[in-house]
């Protein structure tokens, strides 16, 4: 049993956090301001995935979807007139029909490798329909958003979006924590631990994949949403494989099941990038080799390495 | 005395073959009836089937005058007959605490907006849980364990808290499945005078699978004997062991 003063400790910690990134803007130069929007964006996505891939243990890769789900229904929103910061939430109740959608393949007994494939083709489906729906969405031109701004401030300046999307991260990362540590939360784990096992318990697991999936998409479509705004531009090509790729490779880097391990993968994987243009050429290949080496030495992820070092990491599923 | 659970005439058959043949029970409040047989008799087919796992072609499952036969598992554990897994149901990541506590989620309040939002109502249900959890784990003296991921308890450690996961709603109907194959002796015994406590102090009705037929013999109220999916007897134990048809299912003819 944590102690009270332990949990005070921890408490303290995560909101520190935020408090501490607030002065971050008068540190950094533009260029590094808008590598920090994309952490914080990444974070979104790899939290929300993470759910689906770590918590509930599905292998599914319908995630890309999502963040493009997202991606456009706010770019498309923004044209229509919306203010942006509305469209915030508005792409994250795409992203979670997307999620229902996915979740429909899952529940109809389709799983492992078969749900992998169904999901994948999910993605590429939707990152079809972005290419030919051209009246709609601008096919491969993509859509281009007007400059947005926020009671009367202009947003152009990568320190302005910054705190928006700090906000938005820290309000779905308690959120989410909020879910895990909830009897809901605890059910979408045991539905990966024994699904068998969780009905016997009066749990209804359809409604726990259900429910991990539309959260799942939840959050990943709001990170599409920041996202639209942080390129100021949507387009097909954001969506494909490669972003599949790089934000697993992220849910498996930081720890499946982990919102720390979501948190370290996609800060580590979306800064690693940036400190190996230092070596032209072999970029990928280090990315790569980096990747492999840190799941052989922690295949639990790096949040496993920091439950090592102090016991105030690990993270229990209650909240007393 | 009105039975607590009364199957009547439950068939389960695959393909035109039975699993199970007819088979009816009476279990009332606070009884220990345990069902015994030779492998492929039809005893786990008969929990799934009144479980809710297999879905039975024929007979009824009577719980409080409401007949749950064909019902899912977990409406059907809901309903109030919980029951644990010959091999194990446990979630071994997840720690003991957390293992207890999902037993009580289908008591536990809060919608999901009130979750997500962290408002009060779902936070002191959850902390009305969290004490309920704790409290069971003090009476079974495994209070230390509470953080501990139920993957590193010991084999009979982890028997233990998945009858402690089981009971945590207070359903009252339980079937166990073998819940002390694999124990040693001392672990066997502590196991059997759990069940005795619950049929004892909270009036369970207990449905139990067991192959150890001595152990029955001394522990079980009544025994229902079970051969080639059918009930072939059903009485006392003493009665039990004079029986000529249990003697030839599990001898052959003598």
């Amino acid at each position: 049993m944590l102690s009270s003063q332990h949990l005070k400790l921890r408490t303290g910690l995560f909101w520190s956090v935020p408090v501490v990134l607030l002065a971050l803007p008068l540190l950094t130069n533009d260029y590094t301001q808008y590598v920090f929007n994309s952490i914080l964006i990444f974070v979104l996505v790899t939290l929300g995935y993470n759910i689906v891939i770590g918590n509930l243990g599905q292998l599914a890769f319908a995630n890309t979807a999502f963040f493009g789900m997202g991606a456009y229904a706010s770019g498309l929103a923004v044209q229509a007139g919306v203010p942006w910061i509305a469209t915030i939430p508005l792409a994250g109740l795409i992203g979670a029909f997307g999620g229902f959608i996915a979740s429909a393949v899952a529940l109809r007994g389709i799983r492992l490798y078969y749900l992998a494939i169904m999901t994948l083709a999910f993605g590429e489906l939707m990152r079809w329909l972005y290419i030919h729906a051209k009246d709609i969405t601008g096919g491969t031109d993509g859509l281009a958003l007007p400059v947005q701004s926020v009671f009367g401030y202009a947003l152009t300046s990568d320190s302005v979006k910054f705190y928006i999307f700090l906000a938005v991260t820290v309000l779905l990362v308690k959120a989410t924590l909020n879910l895990l540590r909830s009897h809901w939360g605890r059910a979408i784990m045991a539905v990966r631990e024994n699904e068998l096992a969780t009905a016997a318990l009066g749990i209804p697991t359809a409604r726990v994949i259900i429910m991990a999936f539309v959260w799942s998409g939840f959050v990943v479509g709001c990170a599409g949403s920041l996202f639209a705004l942080h390129t100021s531009y949507v387009f097909p090509e954001s969506f494909g494989m490669l972003h599949l790729i790089v934000s697993f490779a992220m849910v498996l880097v930081g720890g499946p099941g982990s919102v720390l391990g979501a948190i370290l993968g996609a800060t580590t994987l979306t800064l690693l990038p940036e400190y190996l243009r230092a070596f032209p050429g072999m970029e990928e290949l280090f990315f790569g080799l980096i990747i492999i080496a840190v799941l052989l030495v922690l295949p639990e992820g790096l949040a496993s390495l920091l439950r090592k070092i102090s016991p105030l990491f690990i993270e229990r599923y209650y909240r007393e | 005395m009105t039975p607590l659970l009364t199957v009547e005439q439950l068939s389960v058959s695959f393909a035109g073959l039975h699993a199970l043949k007819d088979l009816s029970l009476t279990l009332a409040q606070g009884q220990i009836l345990a069902v015994i047989g030779p492998n492929g008799a039809g005893k786990t087919t008969l929990f799934n089937a009144i479980s809710g796992y297999i879905p039975p072609t024929g007979g009824q499952v009577w719980l409080a005058g409401q007949d749950l036969a064909g019902q899912s598992p977990h409406h059907i554990a809901r309903a109030g007959i919980r029951r644990t897994f010959q091999n194990g149901g446990l979630f071994p990541a997840l720690s003991v605490l957390e293992n207890v506590l999902t037993g009580l989620h289908a008591q536990t309040r809060g919608s999901f907006l009130d979750i997500i939002l962290g408002r009060r109502r779902a936070i002191e249900s959850e902390r009305d849980m969290i004490a309920r959890a704790r409290d069971l784990l003090t009476v079974m003296g495994m209070e230390k364990m509470a953080d501990t991921r139920v993957g590193d308890l010991s084999g009979g450690q982890q028997r233990i808290v998945e009858i402690i996961r089981t009971v945590a709603s207070e359903p009252p109907v339980l079937l166990l499945d073998e819940p002390a194959v694999g124990l040693s002796p001392l672990a066997r015994d502590q196991m059997m005078q759990i069940i005795h406590r619950l049929a004892g102090e909270r009036g369970t009705g207990i449905l139990l699978i067991e192959h150890a037929v001595e152990l029955v013999m001394a522990g079980a109220d009544r025994l229902l004997v079970m051969a080639a999916g059918q009930g072939i007897a059903e009485g006392p134990p003493d009665e039990i062991r004079q029986n000529r048809a249990v003697l030839e299912a599990y001898l052959g003819h003598a």
